[in-house]
C-alpha cells in the first residue's frame, strides 16, 4: 500500500491507456473499493498504480425495450432506490439489500462485484439467474460476455489483461427473487443464497445457488411452468439440493447446507411465482 | 512517480487543503490524524461495523473503505459538524432523550448513518425504513433497543 500511485482518468481512452503501458499486476482498477481495499491493506495485492473509475461517465441506468443497462460504477444504493428497477427485476433489489449496510452500498458497485468475483457476492447469483451479461472494453474494442461465462471461479473472471467492465445488461422484465441464509440477518455473509428468475418468453426457470465452489451453480427447468404446484417445486428444489457440489466449512456443514439449499430454492421459486408479493419481504424472512 | 498529493475537501462547511496525502490513505485516517477530527471512530476497519460512517456529499459512507483522494473535492460531514444541520440536531437530541448510547464508541457512526438517511431527499421515515438505515452499524453495549427508539423519535421530529 505504501507508495502506491492513484490516478482518476475522466475518459475511457485515457483509462485504457493506463492498462496498456504497464504489466497487468502493476495496475489495478478501483471502483467502490469496498472489497479491493481489504486486499490492499492486507498486502494480498500490491499494484504500483490504482486507476480510479470514479470520474468516468460510467454510471448510467438506461432502459432499452427489453434490457436494462447499468453502468459498471453506479453505486448499489442508487440502483436499490430506483422504483423502475424494483418493478422490472425485483430480485436485483433483494440481492443488493443483502450486501453490507447502507453506507457500504453507497460505495459498492455491480462492476466491482463482478470484477472481484468474491465467493460470497450476493449480486452474482442473481445476475446469473436473470441471464445478465457484461459489456467489456479493452484496447481491442468492446465485447459482450454472459455472466455465466464471465465468472469462472472464486476471484477468477474472463477479464483479459487491460479489460474493464463497462456496463451490465439485464433482460427485462424478469420476475425474480433472492433468498439467503446466514447467522445474522445483516452485515454477514450468506452460508447459502439462491437467486431465481422466470423467463416469461421461454417459460424457463433459472436458479443460481451461491456459496458453492468453485462459483454459483446454475440450474434450469422448463417443466415447472408459470404457476408451479407446491409438489413440483419441492421435487425440483430437492433435486437441485442433491446435485449441487456443496462443501462444509467453518460456517456450516455440507449436510446442513444441502437442507438449506432445498428450502431456499423452494422459497425463491414461490416468491417469483407469487409475483404480486415480490419485494414485500426481505431475504430469509420469506 | 509521486506517492501523494494535495487533497481539497469541504469538511463540516470549512474548506480544508491537505498537502501530501498518500494515495493509499483512507478518509478515516485523514480525518482523525491530519485534521484531528477524532469523533469519527475506527472500529473494524473492514466495512463491518459502521463506526467510521461520515457523510460524503450527503451520502453515508464508510470512511475506512474510502481513499481520501476518491473524496477529493467532496463535502464531508463528520460528527463534529452534525449539529450545524437541523436533522443532525434532531438526531442528537433524540439520542440524548432516549439514552441511545452507553460507552458511546459506536454513536458517531449511528448518528451519521441516521442523519444521512433522514436528510436524503424523499427519505422514507417509516419505522421499518428508519430501522433499516441502521443495519450497517454495530453496538456492543445497548442491545439496540434504545438506539432504535432514538432513531424513531428523531424520524418523527424531522417529519
Amino acid at each position: 500500500m505504501a507508495g502506491v500511485e492513484w490516478v482518476a482518468p475522466s475518459t475511457e481512452d485515457e483509462a485504457l491507456r493506463y492498462f496498456s503501458s504497464d504489466p497487468p499486476s502493476a495496475v489495478v482498477p478501483i471502483a467502490g473499493g469496498t472489497d479491493l481495499l481489504l486486499d490492499l491493506e492486507a498486502g494480498r495485492v500490491g499494484p504500483r498504480r490504482l486507476v480510479s473509475l470514479s470520474r468516468l461517465p460510467w454510471r448510467e441506468l438506461e432502459w432499452a425495450p427489453n434490457a436494462l443497462r447499468i453502468g459498471s460504477t453506479r453505486p448499489l444504493a442508487d440502483i436499490q432506490a430506483d422504483p423502475r428497477v424494483r418493478q422490472a427485476v425485483p430480485g436485483l433489489i433483494e440481492a443488493i439489500l443483502a450486501v453490507g449496510g447502507p453506507a457500504l452500498r453507497h460505495r459498492a458497485t455491480l462492476g466491482g462485484n463482478l470484477a472481484r468475483a468474491a465467493p460470497a457476492s450476493d449480486v452474482i447469483p442473481l445476475l446469473l439467474a436473470v441471464g445478465a451479461s457484461v459489456e467489456l472494453v479493452g484496447a481491442d474494442g468492446h465485447r459482450t460476455v454472459p455472466v455465466d461465462q464471465f465468472v469462472r471461479a472464486s476471484r477468477e473472471t474472463a477479464l483479459r489483461p487491460g479489460e474493464l467492465i463497462r456496463r451490465i445488461v439485464l433482460p427485462v422484465p424478469r420476475p425474480s427473487a433472492y433468498r439467503w441464509h446466514r447467522v445474522r440477518p445483516v452485515n454477514d455473509i450468506s452460508h447459502v443464497a439462491v437467486g431465481g428468475s422466470f423467463d416469461p418468453g421461454t417459460s424457463e426457470w433459472t436458479v443460481a445457488i451461491g456459496g458453492v465452489p468453485p462459483r454459483p451453480q446454475v440450474e434450469r427447468d422448463r417443466t415447472l411452468g408459470a404457476r408451479p404446484s407446491d409438489a413440483a417445486i419441492e421435487t425440483f428444489a430437492r433435486a437441485v439440493a442433491e446435485r449441487v457440489p456443496l462443501r462444509g466449512d467453518l460456517r456450516a456443514s455440507e449436510g446442513y447446507r444441502r437442507r438449506v439449499v432445498a428450502i431456499l430454492v423452494a422459497r425463491t421459486i414461490r416468491a417469483v411465482a407469487m409475483a404480486d408479493q415480490i419485494g414485500s419481504d426481505r431475504g430469509s424472512a420469506a | 512517480m509521486t506517492s501523494g498529493a494535495r487533497v481539497s475537501l469541504v469538511v463540516n462547511g470549512r474548506r480544508r487543503e491537505v498537502a501530501d496525502v498518500p494515495f493509499g490513505e483512507r478518509l478515516l485516517d485523514t480525518l482523525r490524524w491530519r485534521l484531528s477530527l477524532k469523533g469519527t471512530k475506527e472500529g473494524c476497519r473492514a466495512g463491518n461495523c459502521g463506526a467510521c460512517t461520515v457523510l460524503v456529499d450527503g451520502r453515508p459512507m464508510l470512511s475506512c473503505l474510502l481513499l481520501t483522494h476518491e473524496a477529493n473535492g467532496a463535502s464531508v460531514t463528520t460528527i463534529e459538524g452534525v449539529e450545524a444541520l437541523s436533522v443532525g440536531r434532531a438526531v442528537v437530541r433524540a439520542f440524548e432523550a432516549e439514552g441511545g448510547l452507553q460507552c458511546g464508541y459506536c454513536t458517531p457512526g449511528f448518528v451519521m448513518a441516521l442523519v444521512g438517511h433522514l436528510a436524503s431527499p424523499g427519505a422514507d421515515r417509516s419505522p421499518a425504513a428508519v430501522r433499516a438505515a441502521l443495519e450497517g452499524n454495530l453496538c456492543r453495549c445497548t442491545g439496540y433497543a434504545s438506539i432504535v427508539r432514538a432513531a424513531q423519535r428523531a424520524a418523527k421530529e424531522v417529519a
